[in-house]
């Protein structure tokens, strides 16, 4: 078994809040990459899957604090704070943001913006850049001679899709694609969608495509880990969580999403997550989860494994000590 | 699509915002504004007690003619033999009421157009911007000195003068406040409940754009002030009145200069440029707190920092 | 071609502002009660035979209306009266304080612009530190003093120094040219000086202001992912894009130029339009005091004009 591309260790991110208080954004997650696979990072709004991956890539502001070791190819880039992760920025790991309609300037030609990390971590430039540049639009399905316009000519669609030529333009092993295709109409986010996977298959990219929309994971990824209150609190493959989730949430998160051709009740989760500036006592999921028991109000559980690259934090898994 | 589980009730909630607690917080959380203020509120003090502090009297000769400072008329005389500590306090209530009075009228008008501009939009909203275009080119002190040498020099001439020239900008900023805040949902809401236009202009869009408008009288107090001063140094100030801007005219003219006779021209400055500062530093704090784009910066200086964690158990198997 | 229509739109828009300017000196200096030029009795040291000849002029016994198309078709013609004081054309008096106006005030915003953007952009960088801290204050201290007063305690600090009354020392025909060239330069260091630094400190703020709000935008967030450092992220995405902000700003600063070249010019006696206006209102010399609000309202709306096209060529997106 050959080690995992990208190993997340025990991440955690804290944001200053005023008045000396703190908010616990990422709290130990967890998370193992193979090479070449495609792993959703799935989670409800505000659990904190967008602070982990731009803590992977370094770029928190100067309100947050971070622990725990990022290891790719077993460097830590945290390691040395800002100064070890910079080198590894696009060349390493590339990132397609939430929205790209504002991720590009809007006075520079989309080419420019491609050929500017060609350049600058001197992959190519001039002419060949320039090349280059044309190519990666043409394999995103844009043409190339769209590159000599300006962002705001293109169609959202198009916009995601220059952006994703953009994360490409260094070869990076590593894609962390942020909800691309939310704020797309639904044609256009299958168009997107099937990109994706088409580049992870043809380019042997390895993605990591965060969203709160489960139809989207199930299309792309192989695997996915679901996240609550900060951490992991369950991953493995895609079946195995639609059709054996080991964690309450997995459970009901999945039973949420309404079936366009079954005629399966649509439950919704009563309650909200917990506050992240305060401590959680015990299980985060506790006071809304239907099979809670007392030790989940005063301990909090880890990260098991349950089988071959299935791994749940729920104490209904320790067989020993659920109650009968 | 899978349903989005958040708590629906905290999508566009009216903001809380009581304006006492938001005051204190403002100037609690920037430094800048709570300086601003203090200085403000100085000058503010000094203005209302200002018989009670000037030592001697503004009329009253007690010395010879741009005496120098000395421990007892700490600076000096002006061209009559005046104290200077007692011109300067009373100018402090000329100019800060010249200031205050023409902001706001500057901003009472500026805020009517911008508030029935932005809620109304259509036709008004196009009219009274062009409105507002043209005014905003002719340039403002030209006017005023051709309004105060046409008409004469007074005070109230000033006042208005300045009012009428100040309210453009007031009133684009306060229209686009006022058209994103018309968009807002619980707007929407009670209008479709029926409720009249007056009554949500009061209700709803006045408390949103309050702020926005008082920081806008704070910036325009600066700016009245400034004017003013400009005014009174090319001699259609009120001839009978002691502002600031007056005190350095005369002093100009009756070759302070020459004479070196600086404390008859410095400290007026001083304090225009103090209470000007102050009312910029208070406005513009405010103006900030309310630009939510402002907060965010993602380029700094400084960078995330690293922690380390001790014994935080074992890893997962 | 690109945004024809904005163009054609801003030039529209700039032609009506013309129109409405010249009306606005019309009615302020004719038509309103306490009319200036009208009311004879105004006219120092008027003989019956000059008022007789004003009278026939400008056709002051006239209706309003016939006064105004007569006013119009004086302007096209470039006349705008005779000056109560020196009874030349007040057009000829104003081209010369014009020519020597530009120079100056051109000196002094050009070097505040400079200033300002250096200062703007590298406060905004590096925000929350010391040096932006001091160079905001300092920025705030300068636009808050008022000019005439600078200029006074400059004059203060340097009349050992260098010139600091009118534009020439010593009369033209005793000088080569170069020489008198440097004189006039020498003598303008005062008043340009003094204009430049009451402008700075606005344009810092405004470009401050501007870069901070770009660097809030998520293309900037993008160009730090790329891996760009801290300065190529300034000069290559948030620079561009905050200057477009700021020359709309600086447009509308213009009337500040303005009021600050007038004052200045006052302080120092440089012999330019703006001390044509402070002499004007001083001797009652009214077409003077029309001429000049004119030839300066006209200004400030072409410069808006200039600033309006300058932000089209900046910005791709302008289609409207």
């Amino acid at each position: 078994m050959s080690p995992p591309l990208l190993e997340i260790r025990d991440l955690h991110v804290w944001f200053d809040l005023p008045h000396h208080r703190e908010l616990h954004a990422v709290q130990g997650l967890s998370l193992e990459l193979e090479a070449g696979e495609r792993m959703g990072l799935v989670g409800e709004s505000g659990c904190g899957k967008t602070t982990a991956i731009l803590a992977v890539m370094g770029l928190l502001p100067p309100t947050a604090s971070v622990a725990g070791s990022v290891m790719l190819n077993g460097d830590d880039m945290l390691a040395g704070g800002e100064d070890s992760i910079r080198p590894h920025r696009w060349v390493d790991i590339a990132m397609v943001f939430q929205g790209a309609m504002n991720a590009l300037n809007p006075v520079r030609t989309v080419a420019s913006q491609i050929v500017e990390p060609m350049e600058l971590h001197g992959i190519a430039s001039g002419a060949a850049a320039d090349r280059r540049a044309g190519e990666l639009l043409e394999l995103v399905g844009i043409g190339s001679e769209a590159g000599g316009r300006f962002p705001h000519e293109f169609s959202g669609g198009m916009r995601q899709r220059a952006a994703i030529a953009m994360a490409l333009a260094c070869g990076p092993k590593i894609l962390l694609a942020d909800e691309p295709t939310t704020a797309l109409d639904v044609m256009i986010q299958a168009q997107i969608l099937d990109l994706l996977v088409a580049l992870t298959k043809d380019l042997g990219l390895t993605l990591v495509l965060v969203t709160h929309d489960l139809p989207v994971v199930a299309q792309v990824c192989d695997r996915a880990a679901v996240m609550y209150a900060g951490e992991i609190v369950e991953s493995g493959p895609m079946d195995t969580l639609f059709h054996g989730p080991r964690h309450p949430y997995t459970r009901m998160l999945f039973a949420a999403t309404p079936d366009l051709y079954g005629d399966e009740e649509v439950l919704s989760i009563p309650g909200s997550p917990p506050r992240l500036d305060e401590s959680i006592q015990g299980c985060p999921f506790q006071p809304r989860c239907d099979r809670a028991f007392d030790r989940c109000e005063t301990e909090r559980p880890r990260l098991a494994a349950i089988d071959r690259g299935h791994r749940a934090a729920c104490h209904l898994n320790d067989v020993a000590a659920v109650p009968k | 699509m899978s349903r989005i589980l958040i708590d629906p009730g905290m999508v566009d909630a009216p903001p809380k915002r009581t304006r006492g607690s938001w005051i204190r917080d403002v100037l609690r959380e920037r430094p800048s504004a709570a300086v601003g203020a203090a200085l403000l509120g100085v000058f503010v003090l000094i203005a209302i007690f200002a018989p009670l502090l000037e030592p001697y009297g503004i009329h009253e000769q007690v010395g010879p003619v741009f005496g120098p400072p000395s421990s007892r008329h700490w600076l000096g005389m002006d061209d009559g033999g005046i104290d200077m500590v007692s011109l300067l306090i009373e100018g402090t209530r000329i100019s800060l009421t010249v200031g205050f009075a023409a902001a706001l009228v500057a901003t009472f008008i500026g805020g009517g157009v911008g508030i029935v501009a932005g809620y109304f939009g259509g036709w008004t909203d196009t009219i009274l911007m062009r409105i507002t275009d043209y005014f905003l080119v002719v340039p403002d002190v030209p006017l005023m000195i051709v309004v105060a040498a046409i008409w004469g020099p007074s005070l109230f001439h000033i006042i208005v003068v300045i009012g009428i020239l100040l309210w453009t900008t007031t009133a684009r900023i306060i229209r686009a406040q006022v058209k994103s805040v018309r968009e807002r949902v619980y707007v929407k809401r009670a209008r479709s409940l029926g409720a009249g236009n007056v009554r949500i202009i009061f209700r709803h869009v006045l408390p949103q754009v309050a702020p926005l408008m008082i920081a806008n009288v704070v910036l325009a107090i600066a700016v009245a002030i400034f004017d003013e001063t400009a005014l009174a140094f090319l001699g259609l100030g009120d001839p009978t009145s002691t502002s600031w801007g007056t005190i350095i005219e005369h002093a100009f003219l009756r070759t302070a200069m020459s004479r070196g006779a600086w404390w008859a021209i410095v400290p007026p400055g001083i304090c225009v440029a103090l209470v000007v500062m102050g009312c910029y530093l208070l406005g513009q704090a405010i103006e900030d707190a309310l630009n939510p784009r402002l907060r965010v910066a993602h380029l700094s200086v400084k960078t995330f920092r690293l922690r380390t964690l001790a014994g935080r158990g074992e890893e997962a198997v | 071609m690109r945004g024809i229509d904005y163009v054609v739109k801003r030039t529209a828009f700039a032609l009506i502002t013309i129109f409405v300017a010249i009306t606005l000196n019309f009615v302020l200096f004719r038509a309103l009660p306490g009319d200036a030029v009208s009311d004879l009795a105004r006219v120092p040291r008027a003989t019956p035979e000059l008022k007789a000849a004003l009278t026939k002029e400008f056709g002051l016994d006239k209706p309003m209306a016939e006064q105004y198309v007569l006013y119009l078709q004086q302007l096209a013609h470039f006349n705008l009266g005779v000056s109560y004081v020196n009874q030349q054309p007040v057009w000829n008096n104003l081209r010369t304080a014009l020519g020597n106006t530009i120079p100056m005030v051109l000196l002094g915003t050009i070097f505040a612009m400079v200033l300002g953007i250096l200062t703007g952009v590298v406060s905004a960088w590096r925000r929350g530190t010391a040096l932006d801290h001091i160079s905001t204050n300092l920025a705030i201290a300068f636009y808050a003093v008022p000019t005439q007063w600078l200029g006074l305690v400059l004059i203060i600090v340097f009349a050992k120094y260098l010139p600091t009354y009118g534009r020439t020392s010593i009369s033209f025909g005793s000088l080569s040219t170069l020489a008198h060239i440097k004189d006039v330069l020498v003598h303008m260091l005062m008043p340009s000086t003094t204009l430049a630094l009451t402008l700075y400190g606005e344009y810092t703020l405004i470009v401050r202001s501007a870069m901070l709000e770009t660097l809030g935008e998520d293309y900037v967030l993008t160009a730090r992912a790329k891996g760009l450092s801290g300065w190529a992220v300034v000069r290559q995405h948030a620079f561009r894009n905050a200057m477009l902000p700021t020359v709309t700003l600086m447009a509308l600063s213009l009337g500040y130029i303005v009021a600050g070249a007038i004052l200045v010019e006052a302080v120092f006696s440089w012999p330019g339009i703006g001390r044509a206006v402070y002499e004007s209102v001083f001797n009652n010399d009214y077409p003077m005091l029309q001429g000049a609000f004119l030839i300066l309202t006209l200004s400030v709306v072409l410069f808006n004009f200039v600033a309006d096209l300058l932000y089209f060529r900046l910005d791709p997106r302008i289609t409207v």
